[in-house]
């Protein structure tokens, strides 16, 4: 396989996570199985509780995993961990949150959001130190030192949602979960926010799970795209692979959705309506998750891994 | 028809000048600096009321702290001169003249020949002590409980036991049982008061503390290593201070009532400490003989639990941040 010299940094193997119990119960996340690989940007894409923010917080332990492994570094970080292993992986995993209004205490500074981390690793010298880190990663953000002793609601969506970054980075980390990051905020400054996303991972070889429900934002950030529906991976695949050959028909209903800015295509589009009653026939053949070649892998049963096949295949 | 408005817009091009675009400027906020206390402020003294039951509370700190230094309350000074006993204002300033340090009679006199005026004074003092030593314990012990309580599911379990268990003994019926027990002291009084008292307080706390632990911005500090104490104190805390002073707005009333009612079923303080309960009690069978000897009590009484009450209130109202705009 190509992906051999890639250094593999997080690996989830059948990855449940169950909300409730008995006969309330319900399967967020059924039988999840990827890789992520280091310095890469892998991007988790599924309609609205498909579970993609529960893998998320399934990786950084808000959730707990009812089975199956989350190995980072080769070294197991699901279940319990002795305080040393916890503490390490805390440091080494970050999470930057879907709403900023949300996700910040709006009683503490901006000082304080961002010495968060520092303070409970002491990652400072000493005053000094401290301020200097967070003087720094505030410019780096772009926000000013002024800025430090203002209160979150002060600020609008796309600052509160850099100060979110800054205190992520600031720890840092090697491997980074972006919740969402930009869908609260304003077409018009996502931009900035996923501009720095990129210069970050650019100047410090980040890792990052990025986890979104619009594919025409996927596509510009990511190296490799997971589809999942109802807590089911459907299709993995390069970024360019997957918008070239989309084969599952969720990931192509997906596609059909992404608007197009042009008013005259965008009236002529027909949408692919995913009705997976209609379109699979699991009765006599389970489905499974299979490699085509390519890193690229797609859910289905034998017959249809076939046809996939062929479609991929006639199409190169 | 369409081309036109482009057409247009090619002449207006020199018109326009590209200036550019300032990163710096645009990251300004102009908007003053918000401080919360300074906002508190603003909105509590808005009001005109406050400034007024401000004053009138110190007044009456300093009335029932200070006063009874200077003029010392002794119910027995006269005991052995039966003529003194329930003499109303009139007759009593007539007996002592002008002899007697001015005011003291103004009142008239107790059943033991008592100075009605400086008893006030001393009964106050020992129902705001022990209304604020009440609250203070109570108010303490509960949110320090309560903070855990909400942390702590195995802590959880065990309290909700023991909470449902003393939840279903009616209060009242508690502390005079205890205060019977241990006897009527001042000590004992809010040892009676406290033993259960923060009981519903840190229960009250625990729900605040549960909601406010999962919110997004706790997950952020749990996904930052945050120790719980500094989650408690830095993220769960500072959203209470409005609940806080809310609480004590009904708690510290509530202990100087509760005083006044034991006392005045005869099971509260003991008879040489003064206290409003006890003066409201002496006088409640010369309600009608001796008007003079059972309306100042219950004014100054009435007076204090008001003030200490609106006080509460509009200070609660002014350190919710949702009043500050």
């Amino acid at each position: 396989m190509e992906n051999t010299e890639k250094q593999v940094l997080l690996s989830i193997r059948n990855l449940d996570v169950v909300f409730g119990h008995g006969k309330k119960a319900f399967k967020a996340v059924n039988d999840v199985s990827f890789d992520i690989y280091k310095g890469e940007t892998l991007s988790l894409v599924g309609e609205s509780g498909s579970g993609k923010t529960t893998i998320g917080r399934a990786i950084i332990r808000i959730n707990p995993c009812s089975a199956g492994t989350i190995y980072y570094n080769g070294k197991r970080i699901s279940g319990k961990l002795s305080r040393k292993e916890d503490r390490d992986v805390i440091r080494k995993i970050q999470m930057i949150f879907q709403d900023p209004a949300a996700s910040l205490n709006e009683r503490a500074t901006i000082e304080y959001i961002i010495s968060e981390g520092l303070y409970n690793f002491h990652l400072f010298k000493d005053e000094k130190d401290r301020m200097a880190k967070v003087e720094k990663i505030t410019k780096e953000v772009g926000l000013l030192p002024e800025h430090l002793t203002r209160y979150p609601h002060e600020f609008s969506g796309g600052q509160r949602q850099r100060v979110g970054l800054a205190r992520s980075v600031v720890m840092e980390p090697e491997f980074i979960i972006a919740d969402e990051p930009i869908s609260a905020l304003d077409v018009s400054i996502r931009a900035q926010v996923l501009n720095l996303l990129k210069k970050f991972q650019q100047e410090r070889g980040l890792t990052y799970l990025f986890i979104a429900h619009d594919l025409s934002i996927v596509r510009f950030i990511s190296d490799r795209i997971v589809v999942i529906y109802k807590g089911r991976i459907m299709e993995i695949a390069e970024s360019e692979e997957l918008f070239k050959f989309p084969l599952h028909p969720y990931t192509k209903s997906l596609m059909s959705a992404i608007p197009v800015p042009d008013p005259i295509i965008e009236k002529r589009k027909k949408l692919f309506i995913y009705d997976p009653a209609k379109m699979h026939d699991y009765s006599k053949e389970q489905p499974s998750l299979v490699d085509l070649g390519n890193g690229h892998m797609v859910f289905g049963s034998p017959s249809e891994i076939e046809t996939y096949k062929a479609i991929r295949f006639a199409n190169a | 028809m369409t081309n036109e408005p482009v057409v247009n817009n090619m002449e207006n091009k020199d018109k326009f000048v590209i200036i550019g675009n300032d990163d710096i400027a645009s990251e300004k906020i102009i908007a003053p600096r918000y401080s919360y206390w300074r906002s508190v402020g603003r909105v509590f003294f808005r009001k005109k009321l406050n400034i007024f039951l401000i004053v009138a509370f110190i007044l009456i700190l300093l009335a029932s702290f200070v006063v009874p230094v200077f003029c010392p309350y002794d119910p027995m000074e006269n005991v052995t001169n039966a003529a003194t006993f329930n003499m109303s204002p009139v007759k009593a300033m007539a007996y002592f003249g002008k002899s007697a340090p001015p005011l003291k009679w103004i009142l008239g006199t107790g059943p033991q020949g008592n100075s009605i005026f400086y008893g006030l004074f001393s009964s106050a003092k020992t129902s705001l002590l022990l209304a604020m030593a009440c609250a203070a314990i109570n108010m303490s012990v509960g949110i320090i409980m309560g903070a855990v309580w909400g942390y702590s599911k195995k802590f959880d379990a065990v309290m909700l036991v023991i909470y449902n268990i003393v939840a279903n003994v009616p209060y009242l019926l508690l502390v005079s049982v205890l205060v019977y027990v241990v006897g009527s002291g001042f000590g004992s009084f809010i040892f009676a008061l406290t033993i259960t008292g923060w009981m519903s307080i840190a229960y009250f706390f625990r729900t605040q503390v549960m909601i406010i632990r999962d919110r997004e911005y706790s997950l952020a500090s749990r996904c930052l290593g945050t120790p719980i104490p500094r989650v408690v104190s830095k993220n769960i805390l500072p959203f209470l201070t409005s609940v806080i002073v809310t609480l004590l707005a009904t708690e510290l009333p509530m202990y100087i009532s509760m005083e006044v009612y034991l006392s005045f079923i005869g099971i509260g303080l003991s008879a040489t400490i003064p206290s409003l309960g006890r003066m409201i009690s002496q006088a409640q069978s010369a309600f009608r003989t001796f008007p003079w000897e059972f309306w100042p009590p219950v004014l100054v009484a009435s007076m204090v639990t008001i003030i200490l009450y609106l006080l509460g209130q509009n200070l609660a109202d002014a350190t919710d941040p949702r009043t500050h705009m």
